[in-house]
């Protein structure tokens, strides 16, 4: 059995509306968060959770956290059930919000810390040991001693995730913990959940909007939407399968009279610079280079694949979410 | 033990906190000063006026309203978590990130909020409670402080079980707690008077729903030597009980609502 099995998960929230005029009552809406998603993850696998604005991604993690209840289907973690026995169940787990802190604001985050030794009942060897650990891996040598809202974001968010790992979870949730960062501050987290995985073994279970955190981290992928999965795999698999679009750019040594492409091929001049987009699957790579070759001499080229973003935008939109 | 020594390390850190920011920590606890300074005057100027309620003297009001003061402010001071900050827990999300953690969420939300600047109405209430006492002419004997001690610490059980009604009210994301209010801050209000002068249905509401009157001025009663509707000396020792028994209800129908809570959120 996998570490983690969750089987058919169904959550709906009622959503009040506001008063309409003339009606007596608020109108009442059902909103299906999740419509029966299932999904099994290994040990130490480290898996991207992604889909847009309310596919119900936070919603899946705070059930597997223990926070929500379903009000259908199964999940086993670890063997155990998060929503019973909530108070036994959440010492195996840590679960790290990008858009809400965890430790206290006013005190220095080696407090914070010292705190969370004594809520999470930590015998002192092992806190000290695993807090040397981590501070050296996160460096947060320098700010131990900082009270938390003196802290950048950057150095916050490293904060944060020291918090929730001191206890050696087995699992970690990260709800978007990469939002807000500077390119330093995300390239050293992802190197840090890295090497935690590595070293560790720990699970890790990532929900982002940064396609870079999941090709960075993520040897696995999960798509949702509506409430649904819709892909569950590596990472290039899912790109393929919408990645229909290539841009080429090629430079010519002297100014060379305009091609004709087929349809389907858009192209732009600047000078003697061409720019253009085309599909591989309705006009052969081939053929397309024959005919730049045959326009004149090539003294630069270059063929790059679709942003990640736009990609995913395109996927998104093909799957009508 | 340990969730005591949690929880005394995390009002400790929570002090500290509050003492980042000295210059407004002093001001505002002046006006906590001023404030409850306003309503000892209150009872100060019916001494002066009508000397004796009921058979009440001045002395036996001043120990009334001290009994009130202190307990409600301890209770402040050490139960601000859920006497002030539950709403906003649950408004913020808070409450979730306390759900992660292995502990009781009671003993969680109590662990994460303190008034310091109560100590100021509680040294108002400490300094009525020593004059009341002596223009009464109490002799204090064990049983005495044994019974004032008693009775302090089931009133603040009490205010913080009242209180709790409110957080329950608040987790079934119920804006409207002005009902609440009737009982806690009208309580405090009402019941620093000693029961008796009040009509039958206040009466009645003080000693069942929130019974201040049994925590608080059955005890104050025998103590100022004046026992409560002539009631036995026992009692004084009994009655106050009651503001466990509201405590433990109430903390029951809590855990209750925290299963709702995470069977709804969103």
């Amino acid at each position: 059995m996998s570490y983690i099995e969750v089987n058919g998960l169904r959550k709906s929230f009622v959503v009040r509306k506001k008063r309409e005029k003339g009606k007596l009552f608020r109108e009442k809406d059902t909103v299906e968060a999740l419509k029966g998603v299932s999904f099994s993850v290994e040990k130490g696998e480290l898996v991207g959770y992604i889909g847009p604005n309310g596919a119900g991604k936070s919603t899946t993690v705070k059930i597997l956290s223990g926070i929500l209840t379903p009000d259908g289907g199964e999940a086993l973690v670890g063997g155990r059930v998060p929503w019973r026995e909530r108070r036994e169940y959440v010492k195996h787990i840590g679960v790290v919000f990008g858009q809400r802190s965890q430790l206290w604001w006013d005190v220095p985050i080696i407090d914070s810390f010292s705190l969370l030794k004594d809520i999470y009942r930590i015998p002192s060897a092992e806190y000290e040991k695993r807090l040397g650990e981590l501070k050296e891996a996160l460096g947060l040598n320098d700010i131990m001693r900082t009270p938390l809202r003196l802290l950048s974001l950057g150095q916050r968010m490293r904060a944060e995730l020291c918090g929730s790992l001191l206890h050696r979870p087995e699992l970690l949730f990260l709800d978007e913990p990469t939002i807000g960062l500077d390119a330093v501050s995300k390239i050293a987290l992802r190197d840090f959940l890295k090497w935690e995985n590595s070293e560790h073994g720990t699970t890790i279970m990532l929900t982002t909007h940064d396609m870079e955190d999941i090709a960075a981290l993520c040897s696995r992928v999960m798509v949702l939407g509506h409430g649904q999965k819709l892909f569950d795999g590596r990472l290039p698999d899912l790109l393929e399968k919408f990645d229909t679009v290539r841009t080429v750019n090629v430079k010519y040594g002297a100014a060379v009279p305009s091609v004709s492409f087929p349809e389907g091929v858009s192209a732009s001049w600047t000078d003697n610079e061409l720019s253009l987009t085309y599909s591989p699957a309705k006009l052969p790579t081939a053929q397309l280079l024959l005919l730049l070759q045959e326009a004149g001499p090539i003294s630069e080229m270059t063929l790059q694949p679709e942003n990640i973003d736009h990609l995913i935008a395109a996927m998104y939109k093909e799957m009508d979410l | 033990m340990d969730t005591f020594k949690l929880y005394i390390r995390s009002i400790g850190m929570l002090l500290k906190g509050h003492l980042q920011y000295p210059a407004s920590f002093v001001m505002q606890t002046v006006a906590q000063l001023v404030m409850e300074g306003g309503e000892m005057l209150a009872v100060i100027l019916l001494v002066d006026r009508f000397e004796r309620v009921n058979e009440w003297t001045g002395g036996d009001l001043f120990f009334f309203f001290g009994m009130m003061s202190v307990s409600f402010y301890i209770t402040e001071f050490f139960g601000r978590g859920v006497t002030g900050d539950f709403p906003s827990m649950v408004r913020t999300g808070k409450l979730d990130t306390l759900l992660l953690r292995p502990r009781t969420i009671f003993v969680q939300v109590l662990c994460s909020g303190t008034d310091p600047r109560r100590i100021t109405c509680i040294a108002v209430g400490v300094a009525a409670l020593a004059v009341g006492s002596r223009m009464s002419g109490v002799v204090w004997t064990f049983a005495k402080v044994l019974a004032l001690v008693e009775s302090v610490c089931m009133s603040c059980m009490l205010i913080l079980g009242l209180f709790l009604i409110e957080a329950v009210f608040c987790i079934h994301s119920v804006k409207s707690v002005e009902l609440v209010n009737a009982l806690t801050y009208g309580g405090r209000s009402a019941c620093q008077y000693p029961i008796d002068i009040y009509p039958r249905p206040l009466r009645i509401l003080f000693s069942v729903a929130a019974p201040f009157a049994l925590t608080m001025h059955v005890p104050a009663a025998w103590i100022l030597g004046k026992p409560l509707y002539g009631w036995p000396a026992w009692t004084t020792f009994v009655t106050p009980l009651s503001g466990a028994v509201v405590f433990a209800l109430m903390v029951l129908i809590f855990n209750r609502g925290m299963k709702f809570y995470r069977s709804t959120g969103s």
